[in-house]
């Protein structure tokens, strides 16, 4: 049941993307948007947590241009009380005339598709009806029929209790979830969805060299040119910057391998050799701690 | 950085023993358990001296890779002292294992695709220290390594 990729979701789909980590969360909606966006579908992002305007520049970071797709009307980016929630009381019934609403002015504009992705955080309010959005998820269904509609519904994990998180993935047909190699609350190491790669936070020692190992080693076989976001690591050893540069190393001459990262990691990645990696490119980001 | 090529470190021609502080700033004991710890308590002490954030870097990377050769391959625990004289800080880690033969181990660059043992660990610390001196224990036994970072 588990789709650990968001590119892997497409028309017909009805998925349910459930998040700790806000990082996490706006790498797969980025991947959702520019998968939708290279299909020539229509994108609409229903917002809450996330003001509008925060979302683009998120996305922009992420390898997804929204300027012109934004112009062309292909992409939406409007908060969910503007838009799914309407005017009047919530309940799931005007929701899914919403939806089906989007659904029919998508087809009259021409599109072939239609990708929404909603946060759900209004629900966890106290004004916000987890009942009405729970019976929401389940009327939704028959929108999906014809395989024109795709929509994720982003859950908070840290915003629900236990069973409305059950209730919801139970309700969508698939589940979308960022692969995560290591979780610490020192240092988490996961696949990165866009731009495609692998990142690291925290602090990066020989101990987990291994597991760096293991998420490079799966990002070099699945992405052509990957990237390691290193942006939030403030430490990193010797030996593990050495597993970064022999995996660069190791690649054929026509791809390459970016990493953005810290002062300080660039001069340790520097030392044990980048500079003689010709596939390596050393970004140092300003983002410091 | 000060050191932002990897230029090969000068040798250091003198066989020099350690200098010994008038009293230390921090004094730790450490295992791979503590290894976390030992890296964050070197770098609020060298905040605290009123180092610089480059030099708490550079601070950071040497104690770092030091702790970490002790763990490894110097009998698993060890010790490190911190001092400062003047702008410079001083870093000694002193561990209980079989030693280090070569006096010149790290100056020269390590190759970037060596597997876990390329000995990238002294050489980042020769790079990034002004000066660093691998001696033997008091009692013949162990390794003492002392860097200097400067401002």
């Amino acid at each position: 049941m588990t789709v650990p990729n968001a590119t892997d979701v497409g028309a017909g789909d009805h998925a349910c993307l459930t998040f700790t980590d806000g990082e996490d969360r706006l790498d797969l909606i980025a991947a959702f948007v520019r998968g939708g966006l290279r299909a020539g579908h229509k994108v609409v992002c229903w917002t809450d947590a996330i003001e509008p305007d925060g979302l683009a520049g998120q996305l922009a970071e992420r390898s997804v241009k929204p300027g012109a797709a934004i112009r062309r009307g292909q992409l939406r980016l409007s908060p969910v009380s503007d838009s799914l929630l309407g005017s009047g009381a919530v309940t799931a019934a005007a929701m899914v005339d919403v939806l089906s609403g989007e659904l029919d002015a998508a087809a009259r504009e021409g599109y072939p598709g239609l990708r929404i992705s909603a946060d759900m955080a209004w629900a966890s309010r106290p004004v916000g009806g987890v009942e009405e959005l729970l019976a929401f998820e389940t009327k939704v269904a028959d929108l999906f029929a014809d395989g024109r509609l795709c929509l994720i519904c982003q859950y908070d994990r840290d915003r629900f209790d236990a069973v409305t998180l059950a209730f919801a993935a139970k309700a969508h047909p698939k589940t979308v979830a960022a692969q995560v190699y290591y979780e610490h609350p020192l240092l988490r190491i996961c696949r990165q969805y866009s731009p495609p790669g692998v990142r690291v936070a925290g602090q990066l020692d020989y101990r987990q060299r291994d597991v760096l190992e293991q998420a490079l080693g799966e990002s070099l076989r699945l992405d052509r040119n990957p990237r390691v976001n290193l942006a939030r690591l403030d430490y990193i050893d010797g030996a593990c910057a050495g597993v970064i540069v022999a995996a660069a190393m190791r690649l054929p001459r026509s791809r390459r391998m970016t990493v953005r990262c810290q002062r300080l990691v660039a001069t340790v990645l520097d030392l044990v050799g980048a500079g003689s990696a010709p596939g390596l490119r050393v970004q140092v980001s300003h983002e410091q701690r | 950085m000060s050191s932002g090529d990897p230029a090969a470190p000068r040798p250091h021609r003198r066989r020099a023993s350690p200098s010994r502080p008038e009293s230390v700033d921090l004094d730790e004991t450490f295992d791979v358990n503590r290894l976390h710890m030992l890296r964050q308590t070197v770098a609020a002490h060298a905040d605290r001296l009123g180092a610089q954030e480059d030099q708490v870097e550079r601070l950071i990377m040497v104690a770092g890779e030091l702790a970490t050769n002790a763990i490894r391959h110097g009998g698993g625990r060890g010790r490190l002292l911190l001092w400062h004289h003047d702008d410079a800080l001083y870093c000694q880690v002193s561990d209980q294992g079989p030693g280090i033969k070569d006096p010149t181990a790290g100056t020269s660059p390590p190759k970037p695709l060596a597997g876990e043992s390329g000995g990238r660990g002294l050489w980042i610390c020769r790079n990034l220290a002004s000066e660093l001196t691998i001696s033997t224990g008091p009692d013949g036994h162990g390794t003492i390594v002392q860097a200097v970072i400067p401002r």
